[in-house]
């Protein structure tokens, strides 16, 4: 339960700090995606149904404050989370390698998402000046503040889930 | 142990007590190897430098330095506030001939607050809401032209729609001729700060190059004849008949930090009975 008060915490700074001071650098050619992050780690990290949870509050609160098609980013932050949920059984997740790879194909879906389903269908048909100016900038950055993230939110929810678990052990219910 | 240690030690006092034409080309190997400590270390072999050059009057000295730290951090202090109210002036001061221009308006002032967290849009959110007597519709403008117009409303806040969003669209017309043409925003074209318009008809070339083009009057979101931006090129299209081309915004909307809300919607049919 606190493990969970403190990921809808975190969800809560990324999306202010993505808002606020992210958007307003200047010398960041692009915006980083720090829902996408932290959607790709919690999914990651806590499999399928936490990353599908973590995600869709994120593409929640984009939609709430910025969305004209209420829904639209919950459901793609949402397929995000449930597409990294599902290595989570693979790989361990103490390496920030799958991470970056995985936050690599997500970003790159997730923007060709956006372009062809809000930017296509509207005839802009200049693919190669949207994947230079808008995709390839936003990539960069998000995989640069990964690299910075994924240490932190591991350390976080390690540290919680090993406190939850000793929580448990001591009630006498294994799962 | 001690004796690796002080070896070490003696080692550093001595290479940065000779002059640094010993030290730099080993400092340039180590350099590749060690640049993280490289730092931490420089600083250690300053210090020891200091000590034994100026031990007599370090006390002194330190005093002295500290001293004029204190007054140093104390005038970059003010000397950033003094910037600081000298560009919000400017702001301000801009902000205000604004109002001044389109007078006839009743406005509110706005700060904004947060901008889309995306790169594929143009919005951004203001503090301003419906107790402040904001609604949908509302028009927006600030550093000299329209910024875009109120497309959601909450109890403090309200989002904009910049005009240079790919998916916004405004009924403008050329201020010299009075043609319409519809100004569209986009986010390819905004990379060299310039917004697209087509559809203007222009028999007699009036419209140059640095042409004003305003919000036209059969527009039924937009107030008439607010500046939208100049014409920086157009061309004949294929059809003959209309030009198109792209404009440079009035508004800077690299550095959005107030705007002016304007209060009076546009009438219609609808809000005029």
């Amino acid at each position: 339960m606190k493990r969970k008060l403190i990921i809808l915490l975190i969800l809560w700074i990324c999306f202010l700090l993505q808002t606020t001071v992210f958007s307003m650098i200047d010398f960041l050619a692009a915006a980083p995606n720090l829902m996408l992050i932290l959607t790709v780690s919690i999914g990651f990290m806590q499999g399928r149904t936490e990353g599908m949870l973590t995600g869709f509050l994120c593409g929640l609160l984009i939609d709430l404050f910025y969305g004209d098609v209420f829904g639209f980013y919950a459901l793609l932050y949402l397929l995000t989370g449930y597409f990294c949920g599902r290595y989570s059984k693979i790989y361990f997740d103490d390496d920030v390698k799958i991470p970056l790879i995985l936050v690599t194909v997500c970003d790159l879906a997730f923007n060709a998402a956006v372009y062809i389903l809000r930017f296509l269908l509207r005839g802009r048909l200049n693919i190669i000046g949207y994947l230079r100016n808008v995709i390839l900038p936003d990539l960069v950055c998000t995989l640069l503040f990964t690299l910075l993230l994924y240490r932190l939110f591991y350390r976080i929810n390690h540290s919680l889930v090993e406190k939850e678990k000793k929580g448990r052990q001591s009630l006498w219910i294994r799962d | 142990m001690l004796s690796v240690l002080s070896i070490v030690c003696v080692g550093l006092i001595l290479l940065t007590l000779t002059s640094s034409l010993v030290t730099a080309p080993v400092r340039n190997v180590a350099g590749y190897i060690v640049t993280p400590f490289q730092n931490g270390i420089n600083h250690v072999g300053v210090w020891l430098t200091g000590q034994f050059s100026g031990f007599n009057d370090v006390k002194k000295l330190t005093k002295e330095n500290e001293e004029l730290k204190k007054q140093v951090s104390d005038l970059t202090q003010r000397n950033n506030e003094l910037v600081q109210n000298q560009t919000e002036l400017a702001r301000l001061q801009e902000l205000y001939n604004l109002d001044k221009k389109y007078s006839e308006y009743s406005k509110v002032a706005a700060q904004v607050i947060s901008k889309d967290p995306g790169n594929w849009y143009s919005t951004f959110v203001v503090n301003k809401g419906t107790k402040d007597g904001i609604a949908v519709n509302m028009n927006v403008i600030g550093q000299g032209g329209l910024i875009g117009i109120v497309t959601e409303v909450g109890n403090g806040w309200a989002q904009v729609r910049s005009i240079i969003d790919d998916e916004s669209n405004i009924s403008a017309m050329a201020a010299n001729t009075s043609e319409p043409c519809v100004v569209t925003g986009s986010l390819l074209g905004m990379e060299n700060g310039k917004i697209d318009f087509s559809g203007l008809r222009d028999g007699d070339n009036a419209v140059t190059e640095g042409t004003s083009i305003v919000t036209s009057n059969i527009s039924d979101r937009y107030l008439t004849g607010l500046l939208i931006g100049y014409v920086s090129e157009i061309s004949l299209d294929s059809n003959n008949l209309t030009k198109s081309g792209t404009i440079i915004p009035a508004a800077d909307f690299r550095s959005l930090r107030e705007v002016l809300i304007i209060t009076d919607l546009k009438q219609t049919k609808e809000n005029s009975n």
